[in-house]
């Protein structure tokens, strides 16, 4: 997972039912709902059209011949549109053939999904041979140029009605919906939620109906439209070609005949341009469909586009209101987080990820930042690195290295500052390098970015770094996928240490890899600490871990800091309920105890209560908790913690607000 | 390891060879499935334009015989896939000494010429634009303009071209609309041919690349926006590199590489789409011939151009696979992967 999408996994949830009788639905997206209301507009004119006018017009010899339309001069009101050197009456013509090209579209488009549902289920389902059968020729039959095949078909078999031509076309339409479906089901297959009905014994039909469906129904509604547009345009090219069916009317056979009959040259635009006019504006409405649905399917288009309104409409740079007192200002920290607000615009409302996040990192130290999934301690860990991803951003707050806001920073100074102060070990090593650079460039780059150095030495400083967390120096020119889990995370630390930062941010390092994999990678960066004497900031979940790594421990909860304390009073005498919570579920081997998980989910954190945000969980829950929210307070030696079981003057506090 | 395996290209080999062969049997069987033959529809045809023919049946028999039609279907098959391995089609029916051949090796160049260049532009023009929508960095009056380049993407290239006749060549008079290059000037290596093939190709270039770089715009824009999410995109921040390192290192050099597959297998699309533009501008392509050949109900010559049009597609897909090992390090391990 990247951390784009862990970011996103605190807003968004998977898609359940059909989610079309909510005003709140994603459907109701503009392109997607102006595509359908101009395709259906053309429908109308279609449908309607042969009950307000004389549809016979529309064939030999109904009028004069070559009249302009009315508005021109020669037009006659008889003939609105004009006729053509036939005498047919064009707006005739218009009515009776707009609906059977669209018909060819739907029928073609709708064949051609149902046969690439059925393959891409049994490829993405059944797998195996199978699926290598109907991938490898999904594959190549989409490779072949379909119009050829069509007008080498067209030119042997007569197509006498529309009904014909669509089930030719949907000969060369299944490829896409196929390779589609095949994908989703792939990628769905590996969702929790569809895991979990696997296991519970569900029918694979009903997977596939009540839990895959339903999520994969914008990819399909996009693949479907843009597979009418293409049936549409391959049929308008066959008439286009005078290979259609000759009999029926249709919008390419207009064009046809107005072209062999030199319509462009003897300006008969009337002629030629209607058609035209109609097919632009269905491929245009099919198009918007297309989008918007591509928008509905992929939420991060959507997210990307509508941050960059609201940048728009905010002015540039995110408005930051600086904390006026620098409080807990200490004289040896390395890092200095300050009031730190981090909110996540999304559509259904501020998600507030960090509430007023308070804590500093000393020289030398290591400070673990701990708390459950989804507790903003990833959030926090980006607003340090000034890399929030869209749709969150910073609203308020300072982050101190040596004297200097990173937040205020313009891009090149904060460039500057990158690396050379602070450095990442990223949690995702897997997807943390570069794919297709060698390792060699992926750390070059970011000593060449800092520091004016030859070659030669970079290459000897490399070799160095990998020296120094123990990966053997053919590394160098290896590309990341050669590289197992371990080597990665490693190779990251050592990219870490380049450029002898003043901090390091190690989020979640060992949490993807196995427990063996584990410990090699925590001595490597205790190591690494040691020598440089670097302060380092351990994200991770895993208290056991962190007990064993860091020497202070900051906990987090609900964006909210509710206890920071050195290692060991933590865990002797955590003082927080919640912290004590984390601390009883750390799994032992000497005693067997019974799993202690409190049920009761964390608030919307789109609204946080007022009063503590632990209140729906904890359990010495009273009436202060309720009303008003507990400061983060030093209540023992360098041990803070934001409870009001601990404020001996609590029962006063509110006695006196009833006052 | 990187580069090219045995393994891999004896695979693409396979796909190529498939490609091609499920073409080619399109092409013969379609016809021999629809109710009649090619052979009674073409003398059916000719007698609606002549009125009558005497002893159509006689002339069916002997036509039939000659084409090796009266062969049992299998025979047939054989027959026509030796034909299409030796390249040989026959004469040509409508121009009877020459052979079928060599009328589609006329107009190859000019269809491999035009699409060439307009593929190329398309594509990177499309890639540019799409790059510079998905990047969160690109410049906010950019930004705000890079959309309106989008506009054509919906409307197919023919109509377009229709479009651009009628305006560019018929009312304003700037360039000619139709043909390769004009009568008046001698074909060969001179200054005045290729300045004249050069203004004749404008008007069909521009509207292939116009209305088919919005799709791969499009489609670029999507695989950027996905790249700024990925973790390695994010270190590169945190390592404090520069935009346009980020930008071109670690966001097009990996969006580009789904948007190449797309290409490989978009060129069928591509090709068909210019069989309409050189009708329109009466291109003298294989488009157009296949056109003429088709309307003149000239067999061999559809079935030679119709077979070669779906080896180009399928040899040019074939090259781009064997390139892509070289851009994606992965690709041979993926493969495995998958
Ligand atoms: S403030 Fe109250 S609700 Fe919150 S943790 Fe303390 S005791 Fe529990």
């Amino acid at each position: 997972m990247t951390v784009g999408q862990r970011a996103a996994d605190e807003t968004t949830t998977p898609a359940r039912g059909w989610g079309l009788n909510t005003w709140d639905s994603p459907w109701l997206n503009f392109k997607f709902l102006l595509g359908v209301a101009i395709v259906g507009l053309i429908l109308l004119f279609g449908l309607l059209g042969p009950l307000f006018w004389d549809t016979d017009l529309a064939y030999t010899g109904a009028g004069p011949l070559n009249k302009p339309p009315v508005w021109q001069e020669g037009g006659l009101p008889e003939h609105p549109l004009g006729t053509e050197s036939n005498g047919r009456d064009m707006l005739a013509q218009l009515i009776l053939a707009t609906p059977s090209s669209l018909k060819v579209g739907f029928l073609a488009a709708i064949i051609g999904m149902g046969i690439g549902m059925v393959l891409g289920s049994v490829a993405g389902y059944v797998g195996g041979w199978w699926d290598h059968v109907i991938r490898t020729l999904s594959d190549s039959a989409v490779t072949i140029p379909a119009l050829v095949v069509l007008v080498v078909i067209a030119s042997y078999v007569q197509m006498t009605d529309t009904t014909a031509m669509a089930l030719i076309l949907a000969a060369f339409a299944w490829p896409g919906p196929t390779r589609l479906v095949r994908s989703q089901i792939l990628t769905l297959r590996e969702r929790s939620y569809v895991r979990m009905a696997h296991l519970s014994g569900a029918p694979a039909l009903e997977i596939m109906f009540v839990e895959m469906l339903p999520n994969m129904l914008p990819w399909l509604a996009a693949s479907l439209t843009g597979g009418i547009s293409v049936a549409i345009l391959g049929a308008t090219g066959l008439e286009v070609l005078g290979l259609g069916p000759t009999r029926v009317p249709s919008l390419g056979l207009i064009i046809n005949q107005a072209t062999t009959n030199a319509a462009l040259v003897r300006g008969l635009v009337w002629w030629w341009l209607p058609p035209i006019i109609i097919l632009m504006v269905i491929f245009v409405g099919f198009f918007l469909m297309t989008i918007g649905l591509d928008e509905i399917a992929n939420p991060r288009i959507r997210q990307f586009s509508s941050t960059r309104r609201e940048r728009t409409a905010a002015g540039e740079l995110p408005a930051v209101e600086h904390a006026g007192l620098r409080g807990g200002e200490e004289e040896d920290a390395a890092l200095e987080v300050d009031d730190l607000h981090v909110h996540y615009f999304t559509p259904r409302g501020e998600v507030i990820a960090a509430n007023g996040v308070n804590f500093s990192v000393r020289k030398g130290e290591i400070l673990g930042l701990v708390g459950e999934s989804g507790c903003g301690k990833t959030t926090v860990a980006m607003a340090i690195l000034q890399v929030v991803q869209a749709p969150g951003r910073i609203v308020q707050g300072e982050v101190r290295i040596e004297d200097q806001d990173l937040v205020s920073l313009s891009g090149k100074e904060l460039r500057e500052v990158r690396w050379r102060d602070l450095a990442l070990v990223p949690q995702g090593a897997m997807n943390s390098l570069n794919p297709v650079t060698p390792i060699r460039e992926q750390m070059a780059d970011a000593i060449l970015a800092h520091e004016n150095v030859g070659r030669l030495e970079v290459e000897a400083r490399i070799l160095g770094l990998l020296n120094d967390v123990g990966l053997p120096e053919r590394v160098i020119e290896i590309y990341p996928h050669e590289l197992s889990g371990g080597m990665k995370q490693r190779d990251c630390i050592a990219m870490a240490i380049a450029l002898n930062p003043q901090v390091i941010i190690a989020d979640e390092p060992t949490s993807a890899l196995d427990v063996v994999v584990q410990r090699v990678v925590a001595q490597t960066l205790l190591e690494v600490k040691e020598r440089l004497g670097v302060s380092m900031v351990m994200i991770g979940h895993d208290m056991g871990l962190q007990a064993q790594l860091v020497d202070r421990i900051a906990v987090m909860y609900a964006g909210n800091l509710v206890e920071v304390a050195p290692v060991g009073s933590a865990f002797s005498e955590p003082l927080h309920p919640y912290t004590q919570l984390l601390i009883e579920s750390i799994p032992s081997i000497k005693e067997r105890k019974p799993l202690n998980v409190t049920e009761g989910l964390t608030h919307d954190l789109r609204n946080p209560p007022p009063g503590c945000i632990f209140q729906f969980r904890c359990q010495h829950v009273e009436q202060i908790c309720r009303e008003r929210r507990p400061e983060l307070v030093e209540r023992e030696d360098d041990h803070l913690v934001a409870c009001w079981l601990y404020e001996p003057e609590r029962h006063s506090l509110i006695e006196l607000e009833e006052a | 390891m990187r580069g090219l395996t045995k393994e891999y290209v004896l695979q693409r080999f396979l796909m190529y060879l498939l490609t091609i062969w499920l073409g080619s049997t399109l092409i013969f069987v379609i016809p021999r499935l629809a109710p009649g033959d090619p052979v009674s529809e073409m003398v059916g045809r000719l007698s609606l334009d002549a009125g009558y023919i005497e002893n159509a049946d006689k002339l069916i028999e002997s036509w039939k015989a000659r084409f090796g039609l009266d062969a049992p279907i299998h025979v047939q098959y054989f027959r026509y896939w030796g034909n299409v391995f030796r390249l040989n089609f026959g004469y040509s029916l409508s121009h009877f000494p020459t052979e079928a051949w060599t009328m589609v090796s006329d107009a190859l160049p000019w269809s491999l010429g035009l699409l060439t260049v307009a593929t190329v532009l398309s594509f990177s023009i499309g890639v540019t634009i799409g790059s510079l929508m998905g990047w969160r960095r690109t410049p906010r009056w950019l930004q705000l303009i890079l959309p309106s380049s989008l506009t054509f993407t919906a409307i197919p290239y023919f109509m377009f071209g229709i479009m651009l006749i009628y305006l560019v060549a018929f009312e304003l008079d700037w360039l000619p609309a139709t043909g390769a290059y004009s009568r008046r000037v001698d074909p060969g290596w001179n200054l005045p041919f290729i300045k004249n093939v050069l203004t004749h190709a404008i008007l069909p270039v521009v509207s292939i690349v116009l209305t088919s770089m919005g799709g791969w715009a499009l489609g670029m824009r999507g695989l950027m926006i996905s790249v700024n999410n990925e973790d390695y995109f994010l270190l590169a921040q945190v390592k404090g590199l520069s935009p346009s390192r980020i930008f071109f290192r670690y966001g097009v050099r990996n969006a580009i590489l789904p948007a190449l597959t797309a290409l490989a297998l978009g060129l069928g699309g591509l090709i068909s789409g210019s069989i309409l533009v050189e009708f329109i501008f009466a291109y003298p392509g294989t488009g157009y011939t296949l056109y003429q050949a088709i309307i003149s109900q000239d067999y061999t010559v559809t079935q030679a151009i119709a077979n070669l049009i779906i080896l180009v597609t399928a040899t040019s897909v074939f090259l781009l696979d064997l390139l892509y090992p070289f851009i994606d390090p992965r690709i041979t391990y993926k493969r495995n992967m998958r």
